[in-house]
């Protein structure tokens, strides 16, 4: 077996007694999954409840002036704005869970004072930042995946009755799901790594994680989220940014991640 | 000459010795000695500042990681992953090691029962004690047949059953023609196992064989001389050679430290004799590891 996969099939099975990292996982891809079938449910009665409420007249704005709205239904063309909206929330939820755990998975190593046996076997640094790396970035792909998945035929099965046609995934949901959640996935994992390396415990570092990284993608994707619902070109540039973000954090961390620094300076 | 550096402070500094292929090398020191640091060096996890060394036919710097390969390392935490079980663990190792698959699982199974651990193979390693743990990274550290087998503190946390089961595989080890490196506080162990024995403290106060330094080969030690009768002044006087640098006692034992008494005991006794004393007996007196460490980490030298 590759030896940066053994680190993934090892942290799998670790995973379900670990009393950090698999809380997270059991409650933010079913939130992720109950989400878009509540808005797709709702969004239409939660428009209607206030008229000239300045958030919904701006969404009725949003809404008359795309294109890709200007053929549908007022209901229908609500519901996919919000569900585009919800985008989001699936491109936090591989940065909530695989920071949390690669956090997690660095300063473990030191706490279980597992780091020198593993540094004295053969194993190359590159290999084992890789197995880290894969280990935390996996299973948070997965099951962002998976509960993307399951949002869209539930959402489908629930309104096609109203719509006759499937409201997901469209080409933004597609994108954001697919190709850029990993992008910044990736991103956050490798920013997880070199900042957990300074940690001593477990605590300081989940604490670390969920207060600083996860917070930092949040507002990123506050500020940027709502261009990346309305512009394809908005998206390409965010791939591009984070791809570039993610290949510098990968650098940093192979010019800092070698045996000497993780032994010495790693307490 | 190995050295190393932390902010300026010397960890351990011009480190020189040879470990014979298939000999046990014990380094004993104080906390904080560097005998952690020495191993590391050794096994290529951080980088000398000064010098280089030859583990197993790799040089120091090159090929470390072909070098690791070859070497096996019990470090002085035995660290495991306790949410997973101890043969989950070992397979985890096992693959880092690269041990084939042919042979992996037969030789785990050996390694397990050998240390009385079979049974509890599937059991979590949280669920260890402290020495069922060290018994589980004694196995790691051997699994993969190691040319070179670094150990600090073998038997630490062990009780007195398991530590003669360590020993005894030690010294099976040792048979089997790998060289070892023990890294100790127990100088009773050390007595036991030792070919050849390091005494650090930032630098390598004293190396050489268990037997060499029990005799004082090579230093100053005690003999005793036992006499026909009493030593007059002028043969007392007679003793003032070079090499002799005390003489003690009274009636007919005397306690005469010599240096090099290997070689220089002879011509000692003749120039006894020239004087004539009837020399009855010359004993050596045997020293032990405790007495010659000591002597050395107290700072006052084995008597050089």
């Amino acid at each position: 077996m590759n030896v940066s996969l053994l680190f993934l099939r090892k942290e799998l099975r670790e995973l379900r007694k670990n009393k950090f990292v698999l809380p997270v996982y059991l409650l933010l891809p079913p939130i992720a999954v109950i989400l878009p079938v509540v808005f797709a449910s709702l969004a239409p009665t939660i428009m209607a409840i206030d008229q000239n409420d300045p958030v919904v007249l701006a969404i009725h704005r949003i809404i008359t002036t795309t294109p890709e709205f200007a053929h549908m239904g007022t209901d229908e063309a609500i519901t996919r704005f919000f569900l585009r909206n919800l985008v989001a929330f699936y491109l936090l939820l591989p940065v909530g869970l695989s920071s949390i755990s690669a956090a997690f998975s660095i300063v473990a190593e030191k706490q279980q004072r597992t780091l020198e046996p593993i540094l004295a076997t053969p194993i190359t640094d590159f290999e084992f930042l890789i197995g880290k790396l894969l280990a935390s970035l996996v299973p948070s792909i997965i099951l962002t995946w998976a509960a993307a998945i399951l949002a869209v035929v539930i959402v489908n099965w629930t309104t096609w009755g109203r719509y006759q046609t499937p409201l997901l995934p469209d080409r933004f949901w597609a994108i954001g799901v697919f190709l850029l959640a990993p992008i910044m996935g990736t991103a956050s994992v490798l920013a997880a790594m070199r900042l957990s390396a300074k940690m001593s415990d477990p605590q300081s570092a989940n604490q670390f994680t969920g207060l600083v990284i996860v917070p930092t993608f949040m507002v990123g994707i506050g500020i940027f989220g709502k261009v990346l619902t309305i512009s394809m070109t908005a998206v390409a540039i965010a791939c591009v940014v984070l791809l570039l973000l993610t290949l510098f954090l990968l650098r940093m961390n192979l010019k800092n991640f070698q045996r000497e620094e993780i032994l010495t300076k790693w307490k | 000459m190995l050295s190393r550096f932390f902010d300026g402070v010397p960890a351990v500094e011009d480190l020189s010795f040879e470990i014979p292929e298939g000999k046990l090398f014990t380094l004993l020191g104080p906390n904080g000695a560097g005998k952690t640091t020495t191993v590391r060096l050794l096994l290529g996890l951080i980088a000398p500042d000064a010098g280089t060394a030859n583990i197993a036919g790799y040089k120091l710097g090159q090929t470390n990681n072909a070098l690791r390969s070859v070497c096996g390392l019990l470090t002085e935490t035995p660290g495991f992953y306790d949410r997973i079980s101890a043969w989950e663990n070992l397979i985890f190792f096992s693959h880092l090691y690269r041990i084939p698959q042919t042979v992996r699982e037969q030789r785990l199974e050996q390694h397990l029962r050998e240390m009385n651990l079979w049974e509890r193979r599937d059991s979590l390693v949280g669920t260890f004690s402290k020495g069922m743990k060290q018994k589980l990274a004694i196995i790691r550290a051997i699994f993969h047949e190691p040319q070179v087998i670094f150990l600090d503190e073998p038997t630490a946390g062990l009780d007195p059953e398991a530590s003669l089961m360590v020993r005894e595989m030690i010294i099976r080890l040792k048979g089997e023609g790998r060289t070892i490196v023990v890294c100790t506080h127990n100088l009773d162990e050390a007595q036991r196992l030792a070919d050849i024995v390091g005494i650090i403290n930032g630098r390598l106060l004293l190396c050489d064989t268990l037997a060499n330094l029990q005799s004082g080969a090579g230093l100053t030690t005690s003999i005793e001389i036992e006499l026909g009768e009493p030593l007059r002044d002028h043969q007392r006087t007679a003793m003032n050679l070079p090499f002799v640098k005390s003489v003690q006692g009274k009636d007919r034992t005397y306690v005469v430290e010599v240096e090099n008494p290997s070689s220089n005991i002879p011509g000692l006794v003749r120039v006894l004799v020239d004087k004539e004393v009837k020399v009855y007996a010359v004993r050596p007196k045997a020293r032990d590891l405790e007495a010659i460490y000591l002597q050395c980490v107290s700072g006052k030298g084995v008597g050089q």
